[in-house]
């Protein structure tokens, strides 16, 4: 069912898990930043993001030796994909709720507020 | 509100609220009722009290790819066969020991609980003991007066609680049985005290069963 | 509005006036929880340090316990406090709810005397029933878990009844389900069995469902509140996003029971769904940002708090690394089976807790300090805002160095104890007496000499914040938006 990792691997599965989340969240971040902003070229940032997050995945994957057996092999999968799409799902709901509105009549951009 | 979309409305995420956690909540039900099963004593991976009264161990399979306790021949705690509700009433005494002592504020068990003193899944099989045949006894007096004992280390010293003859050995119980539980390998790598059979060639015969004679 | 910048009852509500009193008893106790984190941080370094008066286990069993008993005193506190303002209607026992309020108290102060003096009892049921349980995080004996169930069902009441006299908004329904778990699961870790693995089992029933499902939630509903008070953010859009949140955590939470199903005797399959929901785990997380950097642009953010709004983003900040990276670190089966019950799981445990909760009552205490001194200015050119800054500064700096003390400690433990040395007790005290692991053990104790400090400022600016300020809370948004 699983396979541990090897010694050798410890550093490897750790940075590579932290990246998962840091690469996953910088890819969130990029893209909703993109999208509010209306700066097109920021999802280029923001899909970089992304392919280190596959990076990240595929060498956790690879260290975690998760390729070995077929239901980890599909969770990987399962990350790739899920990871890929949830920034645009919930972007979606963001719009979706926001439609009902009325009362914000700062429809049009405003400026940001830096958050953080 | 003509313009609310479905899967965005308020009403819509209600009920995907109450849906998602009911069913995550029914599907850990059934599983519960399943662990349940499998993790009550005297099933094939929490084993019955009794087991006590055999020699445990801890050995590589290679088809799960892991360490599982053996149960091995007869070698009674103490030299003395208990029947099963004798080795429960026991391991249950030394389980009430380990938490009225509080022992998990400075080990882990099942590795839960404190990081300040070693775990102790496996204490019962720790090659520490010396020898099979002193083991017994050296944690029984260890659990009685632990604070000038070699087995303290870095200074870090086990206080005395207050533990009587009676309880330390009910919690030997305790630890013996609690070695027993099949822990998917946990702890890995682990290399048990060896247990064999005095000087004779280790073959896994019956016949230990018969020289399984109490210990000291 | 009273006289701006007095700390006075004339300026709160029923529920108000009792939650101060719940806030006053938790700040004291997270001093406690420092105060016995120093003493056991110190055994590590040095052992014989106060050995056989306060071992190590009982300053741990108190630092860890004065955690939980602060936050719940903490979320009990801000519950009130929004009450009747989210109800629209007074608390309806509020002499129930004093008279709780102190009995709760009476029994902590009974129990904590108990682990102090008493310490450990005989191996019978009546230890368990008197001293202490012995379990890790609930070692409350018996008596006081029927005393924290009858304190969280009257709770219960008082809420459910305020909510149904008044109108039952979709926080207040979140919030009544909320409890009910809160209270229901912890009877999941009110009975004996000599079965350790069985013990197990259910004793994370408590532990996990508590923390990482039903806690979650109640911050979500804090935090709702606080987006449609402080933000004014529309209540429909807060209580829908508050809908998609529980759906989130309890869907991702409560099969996520799994990741702590691996090595307690609990079958193979759990690795499955432990290993499952660990992935799904980053998905909440994802949500968040996404949703934050939308919310910043259509909203201007409008604060009227600062400090407030300081503890909520470290909130979100404490809860994504706390939470998602330090906790997909090692949550993998793989990995897990050689950082399980290391200093890998303090560094998380520290930085999550904190992060994710410490934040969030902290952030409501300001909350809770601008009304208590009739809504008073608490933003940019504060008089003595260095104490509040100052105050959030050490309290992460010192986090930050003990989470990475024991970091680094648990990633040498992992391999030297667990993978190489096997786990037995030669190969725990070759770990521990490790380079690696001393000289992490000696800047946790740093780290925890900074929070302290931080701790101390933060107390400090709590009983003075606003004390000398004559300016009112609200008209400043124009000076606002310049900080």
């Amino acid at each position: 069912m699983i396979e541990p990792v090897a010694l050798a691997n410890f550093f490897t599965v750790f940075f590579s898990a932290a990246m998962v989340i840091m690469t996953g969240a910088t890819y969130a971040l990029l893209f909703a930043y993109s999208r509010v902003k209306g700066m097109p070229r920021m999802m280029l940032l923001a899909y970089l993001a992304y392919l280190g997050l596959f990076a990240s995945v595929m060498t956790l994957a690879d260290a975690a030796n998760l390729f070995h057996n077929t239901f980890w092999t599909v969770i990987v999968g399962l990350m790739l994909l899920g990871y890929l799409v949830a920034p645009h799902a919930i972007w979606k709901l963001c719009v979706g709720t926001h439609a009902l509105e009325p009362e914000d009549d700062k429809a049009h951009p405003v400026k940001i507020y830096q958050q953080s | 509100m003509a313009q609310e979309i479905w899967w965005a409305s308020t009403s819509f995420w209600r009920k995907s609220a109450i849906w998602v956690t009911g069913f995550s909540f029914v599907v850990l039900i059934f599983l519960t009722f399943d662990t349940v099963k499998q993790i009550t004593a005297g099933s094939p991976r929490v084993p019955a009290y009794s087991v006590i009264n055999n020699r445990i161990d801890y050995v590589f399979d290679a088809k799960r790819n892991f360490q599982v306790p053996v149960i091995g021949p007869e070698e009674p705690l103490f030299g003395k066969k208990l029947t099963e509700e004798e080795a429960e009433a026991l391991v249950s005494h030394g389980k009430l020991t380990t938490q009225a002592k509080n022992c998990m504020d400075c080990h882990t068990l099942l590795g839960n609980g404190a990081y300040y003193a070693p775990d102790l899944t496996k204490a019962w099989l720790d090659p520490s003991w010396g020898s099979k045949e002193v083991r017994e006894q050296s944690m029984v007096e260890f659990l009685m007066d632990p604070s000038d004992k070699l087995h303290n280390s870095i200074g870090r010293r086990m206080p005395k609680l207050g533990i009587t003859e009676e309880e330390a050995k009910a919690t030997v119980a305790f630890l013996k049985w609690m070695s027993s539980i099949d822990t998917n390998g946990f702890p890995a790598n682990f290399k048990p005290i060896d247990q064999a059979d005095a000087p004779a060639p280790a073959t896994a015969e019956p016949a230990a069963e018969v020289g399984a004679a109490p210990v000291q | 509005m009273s006289v701006l910048g007095i700390l006075t009852s004339a300026n709160l509500n029923g529920g108000q006036k009792l939650a101060t009193k719940y806030f006053t008893v938790a700040i004291a106790l997270f001093g406690a929880q420092v105060l016995f984190g120093l003493l056991a941080g110190i055994q590590y370094l040095n052992p014989d340090f106060l050995y056989g008066i306060l071992d190590f286990s009982v300053n741990r069993m108190l630092h860890i316990n004065a955690m939980v008993v602060w936050l719940l005193f903490g979320f009990i506190g801000s519950v009130y406090w929004l009450l009747e303002d989210e109800s629209g209607a007074p608390v309806v026992g509020l002499g129930l709810g004093n008279l709780i309020f102190w009995v709760f108290t009476l029994a902590v102060v009974v129990v904590v005397l108990v682990f102090l003096l008493v310490q450990v009892g005989p191996g019978e049921l009546k230890s368990i029933w008197l001293i202490n349980e012995g379990r890790e995080y609930i070692e409350a004996p018996r008596w006081a878990d029927i005393g924290i169930v009858v304190c969280v069902l009257a709770f219960f009441f008082n809420v459910a009844a305020t909510f149904a006299k008044g109108k039952f908004t979709g926080i207040g329904g979140v919030l009544v389900l909320d409890l009910i778990a809160l209270a229901g699961l912890y009877l999941a870790g009110m009975w004996y069995t000599p079965n350790i693995s069985m013990d197990q089992h259910w004793w994370w029933w408590v532990i996990h469902l508590w923390v990482e499902a039903t806690w979650e939630v109640l911050v979500g509903c804090l935090m709702a509140y606080g987006l449609i008070t402080t933000m004014g953010v529309r209540r429909r859009i807060v209580e829908t996003w508050l809908y998609i949140e529980v759906a989130l955590m309890f869907g991702s939470g409560i099969l996520g029971l799994g990741h702590h199903y691996f090595w307690i005797g609990t079958p193979e399959y759990w690795f499955t769904i432990g290993g499952f929901f660990s992935a799904l785990e980053p998905i909440p997380l994802v949500a968040m940002v996404v949703h934050a950097v939308f919310d910043a642009g259509h909203h201007k953010l409008k604060s009227t708090n600062h400090p407030a709004l300081a503890w909520i983003i470290a909130q979100a900040f404490g809860n994504f690394f706390g939470a998602g990276v330090w906790g997909f670190m090692h949550t993998l089966p793989q990995i897990n089976l050689y950082t399980h019950g290391t200093q890998w799981t303090a560094s998380h445990g520290h930085l999550a807790f904190f992060g994710a909760y410490a934040t969030m009552v902290i952030a409501f205490l300001y909350i809770a300090l601008q009304k208590w001194r009739g809504g008073v200015y608490m933003s940019s050119n504060l008089a003595g805002a260095w104490k509040w800054k100052w105050a959030i500064f050490l309290l992460h700096a010192g986090l930050i160095a003990m989470v990475m003390g024991m970091l680094i400690a648990g990633y040498e433990q992992s391999q030297i104890e667990r993978a190489i040395g096997g786990s037995d007790w030669v190969a725990y005290f070759a770990a521990q007496s490790h380079r690696w692991f001393m000289q992490g053990m000696f800047w946790r104790q740093i780290g925890g000499w900074v929070f302290a400090s931080g701790f101390v400022l933060l107390a400090w600016d709590l009983m003075t914040i606003g004390k000398r300020e004559t300016r009112p809370a609200v008209q400043n948004e124009t000076a606002e938006a310049a900080a």
